[in-house]
């Protein structure tokens, strides 16, 4: 019988050993189901409307929006009833957001466990990454509702959603992984990131349409990668459009090339995490 | 075959930046230029190299903050080394404070699939293993409870069921006996021996020094992050033991004795003509106390205390309640033991004269009684005793009907 060696070196930061990082994460999978699942059951215990909260989220933002920006002012949908129109956008945004939060807050959280026992460090926020696709999928049901409410139909083109919502969570993970990392080093991140995620929605064609964005600006508008893939949820849902392939794929690279990145550092890092946290 | 080899470890830690002296917290600005400041580096290893063979159990000891959580810490991958390298050859697996993965919300099962995944199962694994562990643990029903209303007992147990089922090559042990009540550590002490048996590496972190004799074959000291000393169990609990006798911490109630009788030496030996210092259990044993007395005191009493390793106070040697009359003067006194009763091993010794309730000298941890192996002892105590075998008429149980005893198929 072979015997498995491991040898423990200095950490070193390197994009060739993600192989086997990778490898050890699969190695971990359930232990990767195992926290998602806490994450799910352990946040509504003690809470009254449990699991409502998933959908009420993102239900209550867009009644918000829709009285400030259908009501109050008028903001152009091209013809999509406001409800609607803002609440297809804050679903994804709802899930970009409660996922880099609570990732970001996650491996301080879980100082003690990390001090105790080793598993790869990326599970922790990689399981709020997708707790938070969980609670999408779940808002997603309520957003059918109100389509089937206002009258819009459904059609085949909506499954051009698929590739904008994976496109997010490549992204999600990226971001989610620098921003844990960084949390565990200064907790200022903690502290900017509220503030960073509000100027991130409205940097983000949400509450409004991207045709409201000047042309001028547009250049520097497109660097955000949230722009491709929010136009491309709300075109394929609401309207049954192809995607804008341009923004889709320069969204894609951006998010592949952060998350790729991310996960090398993040592997670096992790190795003196339980000295610093 | 090496299963676990370290070549030249060091970890360094930046110990947060104190600046005696200054009552603010440093500024932004100096946290950030003091970021890489060496000055603040601890170094919790130094150069470390040892190896441990397939089957062995390592024993490592130390004081406080001499780099033995750190060593844990480094072979389970919780942190990585500054420098050097360390390698694995097996799976390896930790019974490090049980239970502190636990999560308080959900339920022993739930707890146990977490756990068990934390360690690197998988869930099938734990599925079939299930069965065992809530045996073992004997929490039975509340298996289905959240562990928040476990029992601190039941919380224990279920912990260390998991980690014992882990069936590791490797096995990393931390303070795990120090906790829980005598049953449950002979039970932990058993799985253990186990596991041992079955040709298990152990790799036992301590400061139970009786509980590293019992279990290891060779023993490390570390002290500030080196190896100092490397050995057999005992001779390394020695060196222990003399290490921290050249900084003994004298109780503070014990510094202000007067001094009007000081106790100047310590010897013992087997017999009063006796050249060398080997005392075996079984044996007689002398011991001679020296004092010089400054002035004549009425009522003294002289003590010798002998103390296990762990520090609890093992008996005593005493001259009496009453006390005598000490004149002004040197002199010695002299205890004679017919039978050495106390096993083989380490005693710590404080000599003390008092007169009560006042403490004229107290010397604190002030030698090591060494004994030797006499007649081969099994338990805490060698207890002199005779015996004598004959033939009774009747096959009868009367004999045990006593209040004192019961009869060995449980008919009292």
């Amino acid at each position: 019988m072979t015997q498995p060696v491991q040898i423990i070196r200095p950490a070193s930061f390197s994009i060739l050993a993600m192989g086997s990082h990778f490898a050890r994460l699969v190695q971990f999978r359930d232990l990767l189901r195992a926290m998602t699942m806490l994450r799910l059951s352990v946040r509504y215990k003690q809470s009254l409307l449990g699991y409502c909260w998933a959908i009420l989220h993102p239900l209550l933002l867009m009644l918000i929006y829709t009285v400030i920006f259908s009501h109050f002012v008028k903001v152009r949908t091209d013809g999509t009833p406001y409800a609607v129109f803002a609440y297809s956008a804050l679903l994804p945004w709802t899930l970009f957001s409660n996922g880099l939060s609570g990732a970001t807050m996650g491996l301080p959280a879980h100082s003690n466990l990390l001090s105790k026992v080793y598993f790869p460090r990326e599970i922790v926020p990689l399981s709020y990454v997708l707790a938070a696709f969980a609670d999408f999928l779940m808002a997603f049901l309520v957003l059918i509702l109100l389509m089937f409410h206002y009258g819009i139909p459904l059609s085949a083109g909506a499954l051009w959603a698929i590739p904008a919502i994976l496109t997010l969570t490549v992204f999600l993970t990226g971001t989610a992984l620098i921003a844990s990392a960084v949390q565990v080093r200064f907790r200022d991140m903690g502290m900017a990131l509220p503030l960073l995620l509000q100027l991130w929605m409205f940097a983000t064609p949400v509450v409004y349409s991207l045709s409201s964005v000047p042309k001028s600006l547009r250049f520097l508008y497109d660097l955000n990668p949230l722009v491709g893939i929010m136009e491309t949820f709300r075109g394929a849902l609401l309207h049954g459009e192809a995607p804008d392939w341009v923004l889709l794929t320069k969204s894609l690279s951006v998010s592949l090339v952060v998350t790729v990145f991310a996960y090398g550092w993040f592997k670096h890092a992790e190795v003196t995490f339980v000295d610093v946290i | 075959m090496k299963d676990v080899e370290f070549h030249n470890v060091s970890k360094r830690y930046q110990r947060p930046a104190a600046d005696p002296g200054r009552d603010r917290p440093p500024s932004i600005l100096e946290r950030c230029l003091r970021w890489r400041d060496r000055r603040n580096d601890f170094w919790a290893l130094r150069n470390v190299s040892f190896s441990v063979k397939h089957g062995e159990a390592l024993g490592i000891i130390g004081h406080n903050g001499a780099g033995k959580s750190t060593i844990l810490k480094l072979l389970t991958s919780i942190t990585a080394p500054t420098s050097g390298e360390i390698s694995i050859c097996g799976r390896l697996s930790a019974l490090l404070e049980i239970g502190s993965g636990f999560h308080q919300d959900l339920t022993g099962r739930e707890n146990a699939y977490l756990s068990g995944v934390t360690f690197g199962m998988s869930r099938n694994e734990v599925s079939a293993k299930l069965p065992g562990i809530i045996e073992f643990s004997g929490v039975g029903d509340f298996i289905d409870v959240p562990v928040k209303r476990y029992s601190s007992g039941m919380y224990l147990r279920l912990g260390f069921s998991i980690a014992a089922y882990l069936n590791p090559d490797i096995l990393l042990l931390d303070e795990v006996l120090a906790v829980g009540d005598v049953a449950f550590q002979a039970k932990c002490l058993n799985r253990i021996q186990d596991l041992r048996k079955a040709g298990k590496t152990i790799i036992f972190v301590s400061h139970d020094l009786a509980a590293v004799e019992r279990l290891c074959d060779r023993t490390l000291l570390l002290s500030k992050g080196e190896i100092v000393y490397e050995g057999s169990p005992r001779d390394a609990t020695l060196e222990y033991h003399r290490r921290s006798l050249q900084t003994p911490e004298v109780p503070a109630h014990l510094q202000d004795a007067s001094r009007v009788i000081e106790c100047t030496h310590f010897s013992y030996r087997s017999t009063p003509e006796s050249e060398d210092h080997t005392v075996r259990t079984g044996e007689p044993m002398v011991v001679e106390v020296a004092y010089v007395a400054h002035e004549t005191v009425p009522d003294v009493v002289f003590n010798v205390y002998l103390y296990w390793p762990s520090g609890y106070l093992c008996t005593q040697l005493t001259t009496g309640d009453q006390g005598c009359t000490i004149e002004k003067g040197a002199g010695r006194v002299t205890f004679s033991c017919p039978v050495l009763i106390l096993r083989p091993g380490l005693f710590l010794v404080d000599i003390a004269a008092e007169r009560y309730p006042e403490v004229l000298d107290w010397r604190h941890r002030c030698a090591i009684l060494r004994v030797d192996e006499g007649p081969i002892v099994l338990g805490d105590l060698h207890m002199p005793h005779e015996h004598r075998i004959h033939r009774t008429d009747t096959a009868s149980k009367e004999h045990f009907r006593t209040e004192e005893a019961v009869s060995f198929d449980g008919q009292a």
